[in-house]
């Protein structure tokens, strides 16, 4: 693996990780991701069972050369955001393990785990309150909004 | 997880927020551009000019100097505990080289037991490597000394220095999940232990408190004195040994949110 930064090494491996195992209704196109290892599309598909069973999902994860000491920066993308409290119509997600609680310790498959989890909990398919304000007035990056976790559990 | 519990940005988004968070890095920055890592060694008297007219700070810094000689500052960066604590320890084993050698099986052990604990290989991996790495170059160096300088420098490089943190901040977390019984009467807020591992311990940059040495020092098999030094009113500073009636091997001054090295 010449020639690749540390980021890039660490990616690599997890990227090898998360082909050999996913997690549940999640899969990758490594081919396409290993052109460019600082940005990948993940499909996320609706667990059966919940709300969102039958819908598809594209999560986009965009790492700087600092990762793993800087959190990735993970947005819903594609024609279908999910319309859940915590995901806002423009993507962006309001997780605290991807700001404040990120750990160098966690990785790719940790976020789509929770994420995964945060969808399958949902009990009503709503946008978060804020919605229409947030979206006029955010950065387009959601890692430089202030977030105010109501709950750090999330 | 997940639905029930409300999360939104606070009130006035947008602009307003990313200046503060602009303002918040660039106090980030220039703490870092002032601060090395780990600082070169200097006399207890030094601490002086930080509190020129502050009479309680100077009778403390008096009763400081008459029992260390020296400190070393490390950088108030939310990791200065873990950075403090490892490069005191590592210093301090190079003049024994027994201890060092038993140091190191003991974190080659380390990560068989994180693994267990479910921590991913892939990522438990560069950082256990990085800090065996850093131990194995400087045991191999003879001269006493020379170590020292070479410990001094990859404590100064990010590359290094910020793996050794995280590898201790997951030994620590490792100690607290399996000895989660004893440790959940510490921790307030109904918060598991696990959460708080999650939240307080794994991140960088999150402050250490009681429980975060306690089981760092149970981690790694061994004892520290932290000295309080505050505006309390008493005048000497004081004393308190982690875990408690254990000889302490690392010396640890705390100033309200921060952790330096002190020596005898």
């Amino acid at each position: 693996m010449a020639g690749l930064s540390p980021s890039e090494r660490r990616l690599q491996k997890e990227l090898m990780s998360l082909v050999k195992e996913p997690p549940p209704g999640v899969t990758v196109d490594s081919d396409v991701i290993e052109r460019n290892l600082l940005q990948w599309l993940i499909n996320m598909d609706g667990a059966s069972g919940t709300l969102y069973e039958g819908e598809n999902f594209q999560l986009q994860f965009k790492f700087s050369n600092k990762y793993p000491f800087d959190s990735p920066e993970v947005t819903f993308v594609g024609p279908n955001i999910p319309v859940h409290p915590h995901v806002y119509s423009n993507g962006h997600i309001c997780l605290s393990i991807l700001t404040d609680d990120w750990s160098p310790a966690l990785s790719v498959q940790a976020v789509c785990l929770s994420i995964v989890s945060m969808l399958s909990s949902c009990k009503e398919k709503k946008r978060p309150p804020d919605n229409a304000f947030y979206v006029k007035t955010c950065n387009k990056n959601p890692k430089k909004t202030k977030w105010w976790y109501h709950d750090d559990s999330v | 997880m997940g639905d029930e519990q409300e999360s939104e940005p606070v009130i006035g988004t947008g602009n307003q927020d990313e200046l503060i968070m602009q303002q918040q890095r660039q106090i980030e920055r220039e703490i870092s551009e002032s601060t090395a890592l780990v600082g070169e060694l200097e006399p207890i008297v030094s601490l002086n000019s930080e509190y020129s007219n502050d009479n309680v700070y100077l009778e403390k810094i008096k009763d400081l100097s008459s029992k260390y000689k020296h400190i070393r500052r490390t950088r108030p960066d939310g990791n200065c505990f873990f950075r403090a604590f490892t490069y005191a320890m590592i210093e301090q084993m190079l003049e024994n080289s027994n201890e060092l050698e038993q140091f190191i099986k003991l974190i080659e052990c380390s990560k068989m037991g994180l693994l267990r604990l479910g921590f991913p290989e892939f990522t438990v991996d560069d950082f256990y490597e990085t800090f065996m790495d850093v131990l194995k170059r400087v045991r191999d160096i003879k001269n006493v000394n020379d170590a020292k300088k070479e410990l001094h420098t990859l404590f100064n490089e990010q590359g290094y220095s910020d793996y050794m943190v995280v590898y201790l901040r997951l030994l620590t977390s490792g100690h607290l999940q399996r000895d989660q019984e004893f440790y959940s009467c510490f921790i307030e807020g109904g918060r598991t232990v696990v959460d708080f591992c999650h939240q307080e311990v794994e991140p960088m940059y999150k402050e250490s408190d009681h429980i975060h040495i306690m089981a760092a020092c149970a981690a790694l098999e061994t004892g520290v004195r932290v000295v309080y030094m505050d505006r309390g009113s008493s005048k000497s500073n004081i004393e308190h040994d982690l875990p408690e009636g254990t000889a302490p091997s690392v010396h640890l001054l705390y100033r309200p949110g921060h952790y330096d090295i002190l020596y005898l």
